[in-house]
């Protein structure tokens, strides 16, 4: 079968097509293969699609092309509406989220995965069990505790909001990354000399990449999409963010769509960046998270 | 080295992003009303943030050279999320000093006790006598104890925009009863290019058919003197079987969905001809069309002969409770209300102004289907349909508990009858209740 798989790959398709066209087995692979993916990629693809259309047209246009392609719509949201403070504040609460997270997730899931203690299944079925706590629920309690902390109206407010909510599924998944390093990788590194921490350091961290990349994605995607929190927690217009700002282009009786496509373009933009930079990792990162514990 | 080096890197952009978000902190001490340099701070929060922000800004700059000893901040709430961040911040006690408020949710913050009454400061201002009677009434109704928690600023009417060049081309002319409405609409449909008519099947469906029912009817009360609800009356029925008759004959089949940005965007698309909203969508027309390719009437007469509204939340300001400069709120509610901003924003937004004064401005003689809003509303031969907006319940009935059953009426799924006897029980419950609450 791989043989089969390997030698059809080396015959270039113009020779075959030379040879007599499409053979059964290449249709069949068309109809079960590249025919759902193509499919679904057009599911997947084609809102992409009409927010790029919607952003780079006049308003008013009706044409299914970005014909004459116009920017006004990324002017009014990134000038009129804010986007450019909205963009700054995202990319500060992300960033700090990210590091949050990865750090002490980094530091709970190797405790879960190295030592066996008193509590440690309770434990982890209490993280499991906070994931199916909606946001929603915690609002006004969250709201009475940041507001005692005068972290109402300040950045750090979603900061902190959005890594505690982060850390629960982040330490399942990075005490299943930790577990997949042997410990006895690290026994030998300590009976060469090193200290605890340092063979942490030395030879466990650096296997952790995956982990660690897809541990800091998932925070960060996750505070970048938050609406939530960033409406209720800041009520000053200078620190919303962009989810917010997106909302703004929907008014009560009136909806700028090219706004908010343009909108939409622009909070996207470093989602897929990330995602673009960090897929294989998260791939991998993710399953093997998953399945080691 | 190298990963030490990317170590202090990365340590830098978080020690940078710190200082960056701690910078971003509250230094406004918003609430706590503290003088900033000499200037007295009150906070702003537009209930409608977005498309209003410009006027507002410039509105709040008009305010802040007349009065350089206040300082007005600006916050844009979402619409959508408005009435989540008000409960919040009541719960959490950090409420603005003014807000924008509807009488959609004004019953539930005067509830929850976070308003101060403005019927003293009204009493005192240039601005008493100045605002439209009948929505002082409004705001007053829908509060148990009568006071005026919420100072009017603006008046909406349904009405049904349409793109001329579509009328002129069926040689139909805007129609003044139901039944030249439903020959337009019949005229009008050319399918699949052109439909004549476009119903709102999903968010806010039960308003606008409301809105429709009574204007057919006649039927002038929500509620018959033995607290009955009249929106199962037999004429309303009639009218919602006759709308649903129209869908996916003269309607687009994805209306069963639609919410006001997608039915707003379907007549901007050009592919509807006519479409029941209100004034608040004129920019939207009119950026897709320009001015003079798009026009608007009143919902027809119906059988009664007179014309029927169904009156649209009022939109005003409050002044909050928590708020530790009242004086200087209720200064800027008065400025916002004063003639020339409250001119300058309806024109703005292209809606009616609530301050009298302003309704004589130039501006709105030059739009005719604005000046045929205000006789609408001000003709003694227009009867005025309150909704009960008291009613907590209210929101709920005519939203989560009955869109979804009309969305069947208009699969075929359900009876028009039954979907209004429905409806018309949970209204009839909820005023028994609140009755017993108040009595």
């Amino acid at each position: 079968m791989a043989t089969d798989v390997i030698a059809r790959r080396r015959v270039p398709a113009r020779a075959r097509a030379a040879r007599g066209g499409m053979r059964g087995g290449d249709r069949g692979r068309i109809v079960r293969l590249y025919l759902p993916l193509a499919l679904y990629l057009l599911f997947t693809l084609i809102p992409f699609y009409w927010m790029i259309v919607f952003a780079l047209r006049p308003a008013g246009s009706t044409a299914p092309v970005p014909w004459p392609i116009t920017f006004e719509h990324f002017e009014t949201v990134w000038n009129d509406i804010g986007y450019a403070v909205f963009f700054r504040n995202s990319v500060i609460i992300g960033v700090l989220s990210l590091f949050l997270t990865t750090a002490i997730a980094l530091m709970g899931g190797y405790a879960l995965a190295r030592f066996r203690f008193r509590g440690r299944t309770f434990f982890m079925v209490a993280l499991l069990c906070t994931q199916f706590i909606p946001g929603a629920m915690m609002l006004i309690p969250l709201f009475t505790i940041f507001r005692g902390l005068g972290l109402i109206n300040s950045l750090w407010s979603l900061v902190v909001a959005d890594t505690v909510f982060n850390l629960p599924l982040s330490i399942i998944l990075m005490s299943g990354f930790v577990a997949a390093v042997p410990f006895q990788v690290e026994e030998a590194a300590m009976v060469d000399g090193c200290t605890r921490r340092r063979a942490f350091f030395a030879v466990v961290l650096p296997q952790l990449r995956p982990g660690l990349i897809a541990v800091g994605s998932f925070a960060f995607i996750h505070t970048w999409n938050n609406f939530l929190f960033a409406l209720m927690f800041i009520s000053k217009q200078d620190n919303f963010t962009i989810p917010v700002g997106l909302s703004y282009t929907i008014g009560e009786y009136s909806a700028d769509f090219g706004a908010l496509a343009a909108g939409g373009v622009v909070a996207a933009v470093p989602v897929v960046c990330v995602f673009a930079v960090i897929q294989r990792y998260l791939v991998h990162g993710i399953s093997a998270g998953a399945v080691k514990g | 080295m190298r990963s030490i080096s990317r170590a202090c890197t990365a340590a830098a952009a978080v020690l940078a992003m710190s200082l960056a978000a701690t910078a971003c902190g509250d230094d406004s001490g918003s609430g706590e009303g503290q003088a900033a340099g000499g200037k007295t701070t009150i906070t702003f929060w537009d209930n409608n943030g977005g498309v209003r922000t410009p006027i507002y800004q410039e509105l709040i700059k008009r305010f802040e050279q007349a009065n350089p000893t206040i300082h007005v901040e600006y916050v844009g709430i979402p619409i959508a999320s408005v009435q989540q961040k008000y409960d919040t911040a009541v719960a959490g006690g950090e409420t603005p000093d003014v807000g924008g408020v509807t009488t959609s949710y004004l019953a539930n913050l005067t509830g929850q006790g976070a308003l101060e009454p403005a019927d003293d400061w009204l009493a005192k201002s240039s601005l008493n006598g100045k605002l439209v009677e009948n929505m002082l009434a409004s705001v007053k109704q829908t509060t148990p104890d009568g006071k005026l928690y919420l100072v009017p600023a603006t008046s909406n009417l349904d009405v049904v925009w349409y793109q001329k060049d579509k009328l002129d081309a069926a040689k139909v002319t805007a129609p003044k009863s139901w039944d030249e409405f439903f020959t337009a609409v019949d005229k009008l449909t050319k399918t699949p290019d052109q439909y004549g008519w476009t119903i709102r099947g999903g968010a806010g469906a039960i308003f606008q058919l409301l809105a429709e029912a009574y204007a057919y009817s006649g039927v002038n009360t929500f509620f018959d003197a033995s607290g009955k609800s009249t929106v199962n009356d037999p004429k309303n029925v009639e009218l919602v079987a006759k709308i649903a008759a129209l869908y996916k004959k003269n309607t687009p089949e994805a209306d069963v969905t639609n919410d006001f940005p997608k039915m707003v965007a379907q007549f901007t698309s050009g592919k509807v001809a006519m479409m029941h909203h209100n004034l608040g969508s004129y920019n939207d027309h009119v950026k897709a069309f320009g001015a003079d390719k798009v026009d608007a009437f009143p919902l027809p007469v119906g059988l009664s002969g007179k014309r029927t509204v169904v009156a649209n939340p009022v939109d005003g300001f409050a002044v909050f409770k928590n708020s530790k400069n009242k004086d200087a709120a209720w200064k800027f509610v008065d400025f916002l209300l004063s003639k020339e901003s409250n001119s300058y924003w309806n024109q703005q937004t292209g809606q009616i102004p609530a301050n009298t004064d302003a309704q004589g401005d130039s501006w709105l003689a030059e739009r005719p289907y604005l000046k045929s809003a205000v006789e609408t509303l001000g003709s003694p031969d227009t009867v005025v349909v309150s909704p009960p907006y008291y009613l907590p319940q209210f929101s709920s009935i005519t939203k989560a508990d009955t869109e979804p059953l009309f969305q069947k009426v208009l699969l075929g799924q359900m009876k028009p009858q039954e979907f209004l006897d429905t409806m018309a029980q949970k209204l009839t419950e909820a005023q028994e209740e609140w009755k017993k609450a108040h009595s």
